[in-house]
C-alpha cells in the first residue's frame, strides 16, 4: 500500500472508530458497556504487551496503571451480562453459554481480576513476565469458551 | 466440520435408497507399508500437531479422568447427531491397544475402521492422508508409551429422522468418492526447507485446512480457495482467512505469527482465543520453536 493510501485509510478507520465510541456513548444498554469495558482491556493489555515483546522499556507505573485498569475493568465488565443482553444489536460475541454457566464465567472473571491486581504490583522486571502469563492465560481461559468468533 | 456432516447424512440417505453400494477407497495391504523404527520423540511431536487430545479428549463430568489421556467422550454437538470422538489410549478392550500399523494407518489415513467401516470425517483423514506413513506410525508408537485407560466408546446419538450409522457408513463410502482424493503431499521443489516443512505440517497433521478453507457442494476443502476463511463449523461466526495476514496488517511477519502461536492472548494476540484456536495454539505452543517458525513461514507467504 502506497503511503497517502495508509494515511486515508488511517484517517477513515480512524473516524469510524470514533464514529463507534459516539453510538456507543449515545446508547449505552449493557452490551455496548461491556464492550467499553472490554476496550480499556485491550488498550491496557496492548500497553503491557509492548513491554513483554520488548518494544517498549518495563515501567513499573505503566504497568501499575495497566494492572489496575483492567481489574477495574473487568469488575464492571462482569455485571454487564444481565439475561436480556444475550442478543444485539449491536453485534455481541457473547456466547449463550456464559448464561448457562453464570458460576464458571464470573470466577474465572474473577482470576482475571486477581491476576490483573498481581500485575498492578509488580515493580522488578524480573517478576513482570509470569505476571504476564498469568494474565494473558485469565484472558485466555474465558474466551476460548465464552467468546465465539465474529460474524 | 457440522455441516460437512450433515452434507454426510444426507448422501448417506441417497445411498440407502440407491441401495448396498461398496464403496472406495480400499484399506491397504499390510506389505504397502515399508519396515520402520518408531522414533518417539517425533510420534509425540506430531501428535501434539494434530491436536489429537484436543478431540479424544474425557468428558468434564467424569471428574476421575486423566484429562491428560486421550480416553475420548467429550461430545462433538452437531446439526446431524451427536458424536462422541473414540478412546485411543492402548487399553486392548477399548481403545486401540492391539492394532496393528497397517490398521492405524488405514483409520488415520484413508478413513477406514479395523472392521472395514468408513469413519466420519469429523476425523480429519482428509488431511491426514497428506502425512507420511513414517510419522503416522510414529504417533502410533507414542499412543502406544501412553497408560492405557478403559473407557467405553459411546454410539453416536442421530436424531430419529436420519438413518442407522451402517447406511451413513456406507453413505460415507460414497462421499469419499466424490470428495476425498487419497493424494499424499508434494513438497515444492522451488520452496526451501522451512515453507515445505510449514506446509506439510499445515496441510497434514495440524489439519488447519479444515476449518480455515471453505467447502464446496460435495463438502469437500475447496482447495482452489485454500485457507481463504469461511463459515464456522459449529453454525455461528467465521473462521478467518489466512491469506494475506501481511498485507492486511493482521500480523508484521513470520516471526511475529510465530510468537503469537507460541503464546497467544499471553502476549495479547488477542484472536488466538475463540472458535476453537484456543486449544490449537496451546498445542502450538508445545511444538519445537522451529516447526512454528516453518508453520508461520508458510502462512505468511499465502496471498
Amino acid at each position: 500500500m502506497n503511503s497517502r493510501l495508509a494515511a486515508v485509510s488511517r484517517t477513515l478507520l480512524l473516524g469510524l472508530a470514533a464514529g463507534s465510541l459516539f453510538a456507543a456513548a449515545a446508547a449505552a444498554g449493557p452490551i455496548e458497556d461491556r464492550q467499553e469495558d472490554m476496550k480499556k482491556v485491550g488498550k491496557a493489555m496492548g500497553q503491557l504487551a509492548a513491554i513483554a515483546k520488548k518494544e517498549a522499556a518495563f515501567d513499573a507505573a505503566v504497568v501499575k496503571a495497566a494492572g489496575e485498569t483492567i481489574a477495574e475493568s473487568v469488575k464492571e465488565f462482569k455485571n454487564d451480562f444481565p439475561e436480556d443482553s444475550k442478543d444485539g444489536p449491536p453485534e455481541t460475541w457473547a456466547k449463550a453459554e456464559i448464561w448457562s454457566n453464570m458460576d464458571d464465567f464470573n470466577k474465572k472473571a474473577d482470576d482475571a481480576v486477581t491476576a490483573a491486581m498481581a500485575m498492578a504490583a509488580v515493580t522488578e522486571e524480573s517478576n513482570f513476565m509470569p505476571a504476564m502469563g498469568a494474565l494473558g492465560g485469565s484472558c485466555k481461559a474465558c474466551h476460548e469458551n465464552y467468546r465465539r468468533p465474529k460474524q | 466440520m457440522k455441516r460437512t456432516i450433515a452434507a454426510l447424512i444426507l448422501l448417506a440417505g441417497v445411498a440407502g435408497i440407491a441401495g448396498w453400494i461398496e464403496a472406495a477407497p480400499e484399506p491397504r495391504p499390510a506389505d504397502s507399508i515399508a519396515a520402520h523404527q518408531p522414533d518417539l520423540e517425533n510420534g509425540k511431536r506430531l501428535y501434539t500437531a494434530a491436536g489429537c487430545l484436543s478431540c479424544h479428549l474425557p468428558t468434564k463430568d467424569d471428574t476421575a479422568a486423566d484429562r491428560s489421556l486421550p480416553s475420548g467422550g467429550t461430545a462433538l454437538h452437531t446439526p446431524a447427531g451427536t458424536f462422541y470422538p473414540p478412546n485411543i489410549t492402548p487399553d486392548p478392550e477399548t481403545g486401540i491397544g492391539g492394532w496393528t500399523d497397517i490398521q492405524f494407518v488405514n483409520a488415520v489415513k484413508l478413513g477406514i475402521s479395523p472392521g472395514g467401516d468408513h469413519l466420519l470425517p469429523a476425523f480429519p483423514y482428509t488431511s491426514y492422508i497428506h502425512m507420511s506413513d513414517a510419522d503416522v506410525l510414529d504417533i502410533k508408537a507414542y499412543i502406544d508409551t501412553l497408560s492405557p485407560v478403559k473407557a467405553a466408546n459411546k454410539a453416536p446419538e442421530l436424531p430419529l429422522y436420519l438413518p442407522v450409522e451402517q447406511v451413513m457408513r456406507r453413505g460415507l463410502g460414497l462421499w469419499k468418492l466424490a470428495a476425498f482424493k487419497p493424494a499424499p503431499f508434494e513438497p515444492d521443489p522451488s520452496k526451501d526447507e522451512v515453507w515445505n516443512r510449514g506446509a506439510y505440517i499445515v496441510t497434514g497433521p495440524g489439519h488447519c485446512g479444515e476449518c480455515h478453507t471453505p467447502r464446496n457442494a460435495f463438502m469437500a476443502m475447496d482447495t482452489s480457495r485454500w485457507l481463504a476463511g469461511g463459515p464456522h463449523p459449529e453454525g455461528v461466526g467465521k473462521v478467518p482467512s489466512l491469506r494475506d495476514l501481511q498485507k492486511r496488517g493482521r500480523y508484521k511477519d513470520a516471526n511475529d505469527l510465530a510468537t503469537a502461536l507460541e503464546f497467544g492472548e499471553t502476549l495479547g494476540y488477542d484472536k488466538m482465543s475463540s472458535g476453537g484456536m484456543g486449544a490449537v495454539q496451546t498445542n502450538m505452543s508445545k511444538l519445537p520453536a522451529e516447526d512454528r517458525l516453518a508453520i508461520a513461514t508458510y502462512i505468511m507467504s499465502l496471498d
